[in-house]
């Protein structure tokens, strides 16, 4: 029987003269392109936020009786349209960023602070320890983080500390498990070893040797959680129970859009486009870098 | 064997009963006395005392946590505060329509990320295939399921007027028809209302099943990833099998099984969207109904609605590691 089966693409552009680099070229395009817009969008998200006062063209708080649910574009100032109550959506949604970002960015701290120190105990400790912290760990992931967001923002209530706080709690499992499983590892390496040998204390070995060789991957996985925070902490507004308004928050413009669709589609469009180029941005960078820095998937 | 399905079980209780209590401990310090929610502000001390007697919420808080665990098991949620009806009752009717929900936006993920994941492992060499199939995974991933589904009323409810604005069809008809045997008497009438909550059911399952999609993609790419890089693949194509019998025969097969456990994952995501989903589309259901219950300050329909989420979520996950186990009976023995 004849041997049918075709040699693989890559080994074919390795012989023909010239077409390495251009193979290296598009390896490294296809690299850096997903990285490069999911940087510029996240800084483009952060400028946004930062500088709202500076960039917003009005005061996302004031009510325009002469332009109640206007069109794009309409009276020339307000690009985005208005809502019922004639205030600027363009306005709102750079403010509303503020909020997108800092509840993604404080909660995935929260999280990683509580977590990471809890799963590097329970990996490098073993035994009981190991056993309590992971079984807790277990109950919470039992709920899905926009269920258990949900659950302690109803029993805390809505405000921008207890948002951040339910979606830190409710992602805090997942950096647990992670540090738990990276700590495994790391503590069989020769150097821990050695490190020990050399007199070195747990909290010492933990701290100075464990946690910094866990960095890499937990900052990979922390990118895209910022992505899932800030999906969270929007879904909890549109449920009406994120912050209460008039706060500009991307969910409760889109919440509140929502009675309008009929008449006013581009209040609920534009607020629901600024959810998902951030969390695009933020699940590209993530994507992207742990293509970079995982070694296993490096050959693809 | 039966030692792995017992400490299966033996995980899963201690989980359940966890994932109970906080349910139970969140609901106890909720803001606001729910007798107060429920009478007004007006009600009378009497009243309210009365009320808070009849509702057991003078009792010990260890009595109380005891009392619920006991009446959880035996699905006894008491009864709604605003309605009066029992949350057991409301729970298994608006089970089957956020069960439907999930298994019609299960299909369409199914049939649109599976093949979308392998394609985009096996042509992961070619931009023009793997490029698109990146992009759409992540949108996917990025888009907001209530977003989606707005964009979809907008231009399909609202501007071509084809698929209905609100409601779940006629579910508790076709699911009534089939209790009584009236299916075979009037076929007519069983298959409007199956078309009815079909058609009701197109968008919501649409949105939910696109955003889900790209979750099973990625899942089915890095299954297949891991599979084709397996030292059986290697020998078949060593030995000269078409690259076509490979995947097929081979790949495709033992692809299956790192799927399966993609299935828990799936409904804790998928019970997840139906809060959101059914919000946009004003469809009855479970979702709806845990939202309906905190805005309105339903304990007790909120609690019950809650528990029972916790519940299929961890019976599916426990379902799932047992048929793992079925599928690769390596796993037993590790």
């Amino acid at each position: 029987m004849a041997i049918v089966r075709r040699a693989d693409p890559l080994d074919l552009t390795l012989a023909v003269p010239g077409a390495e680099a251009r193979g290296a070229t598009r390896g490294h395009l296809r690299r850096w392109l997903p990285i490069g817009i999911g940087i510029v969008l996240a800084t483009g998200m952060i400028v946004m936020a930062a500088a709202a006062p500076l960039i917003a063209p009005l005061n996302p708080s004031a009510q325009y009786s002469d332009a109640v649910l206007k069109g794009p574009g309409a009276a020339d100032r307000h690009w985005l349209g208005t809502d019922e109550f004639g205030r600027d959506i363009l306005s709102r949604i750079v403010w509303g960023a503020r909020v997108s970002l800092e509840v993604g960015l404080v909660s995935v701290v929260f999280a990683f602070a509580l977590g990471v120190p809890l799963g590097i105990l329970a990996g490098f400790r073993g035994a009981h320890v190991e056993t309590a912290i992971m079984r807790c760990a277990d109950m919470l992931m039992a709920f899905p983080t926009l269920l258990l967001a949900l659950l302690i923002v109803t029993a805390l209530g809505g405000s921008l500390m207890n948002e951040m706080m339910a979606i830190g709690i409710a992602l805090t499992p997942n950096f647990v498990r992670l540090a738990r499983s990276l700590a495994l590892t790391i503590r069989e390496q020769d150097y821990i070893v050695a490190a020990r040998a050399l007199g070195s204390g747990q909290l010492r070995l933990m701290v100075r040797h464990v946690f910094p060789n866990t960095l890499y991957a937990l900052v990979v996985v922390a990118t895209l959680y910022i992505a899932t925070a800030i999906r969270t902490e929007a879904s909890l507004s549109f449920l009406g129970l994120g912050l209460p308004p008039p706060t500009p928050s991307w969910g409760n413009i889109l919440s509140e859009g929502r009675q309008f669709i009929k008449c006013c589609p581009w209040i609920t469009t534009f607020s629901g486009l600024a959810i998902m180029v951030a969390v695009l941005a933020f699940n590209l960078m993530g994507d992207a870098l742990r293509d970079l820095l995982d070694p296993r998937l490096k050959g693809e | 064997m039966i030692q792995y399905v017992l400490r299966r079980v033996l995980i899963a209780l201690p989980m359940l009963l966890g994932a109970m209590s906080i349910v139970f401990f969140a609901m106890r310090i909720l803001p606001g006395d729910p007798c107060v929610a429920m009478m007004g502000d007006q009600a009378t001390t009497e009243a309210l005392a009365d009320c808070t007697k009849h509702l057991g919420l003078d009792r010990p808080l260890a009595v109380q946590y005891v009392d619920y665990l006991w009446r959880s098991v035996q699905f006894d949620f008491g009864r709604s505060l605003i309605q009066g009806y029992l949350v057991s009752e409301y729970i298994a009717r608006m089970f089957p329509h956020t069960l439907v929900l999930v298994m019609a936006s299960a299909v369409v993920a199914a049939l649109v990320g599976v093949p979308i994941g392998i394609l985009s492992a096996l042509k992961r060499r070619s931009p023009l295939i793997d490029y698109p199939l990146r992009i759409f995974a992540l949108l996917g991933l990025s888009m907001p399921v209530f977003w989606l589904g707005i964009l979809l009323l907008i231009v399909f409810s609202l501007r071509l007027d084809i698929f209905p604005l609100i409601g779940g069809g006629d579910l508790d008809g076709v699911i009534s028809m089939i209790r009584s045997g009236e299916v075979f008497t009037y076929p007519a009438d069983f298959l409007a209302a199956v078309g009815s909550v079909l058609h009701h059911l197109a968008l919501p399952a649409f949105a939910l099943g696109f955003t889900l999609a790209a979750t099973v993609s990625r899942l089915s790419r890095s299954a297949m990833l891991e599979v084709i890089s397996q030292d059986y693949i290697r020998t078949a194509r060593a030995k000269g099998q078409i690259e076509r019998m490979v995947i097929y025969k081979h790949a495709l097969r033992n692809m299956m099984v790192p799927l399966l456990t993609i299935i828990g994952i799936f409904v804790a995501i998928a019970l997840t969207g139906t809060v959101l989903t059914e919000t946009v589309f004003t469809r009855p259901g479970l979702g709806k109904m845990l939202v309906d219950s905190i805005g309105a300050r339903d304990y007790p329909m909120a609690q019950g609605a809650i528990t029972v989420f916790t519940m299929i979520i961890i019976v599916v996950n426990l379902v799932v590691d047992l048929l793992y186990a079925v599928v690769d009976p390596r796993i037993t023995h590790r």
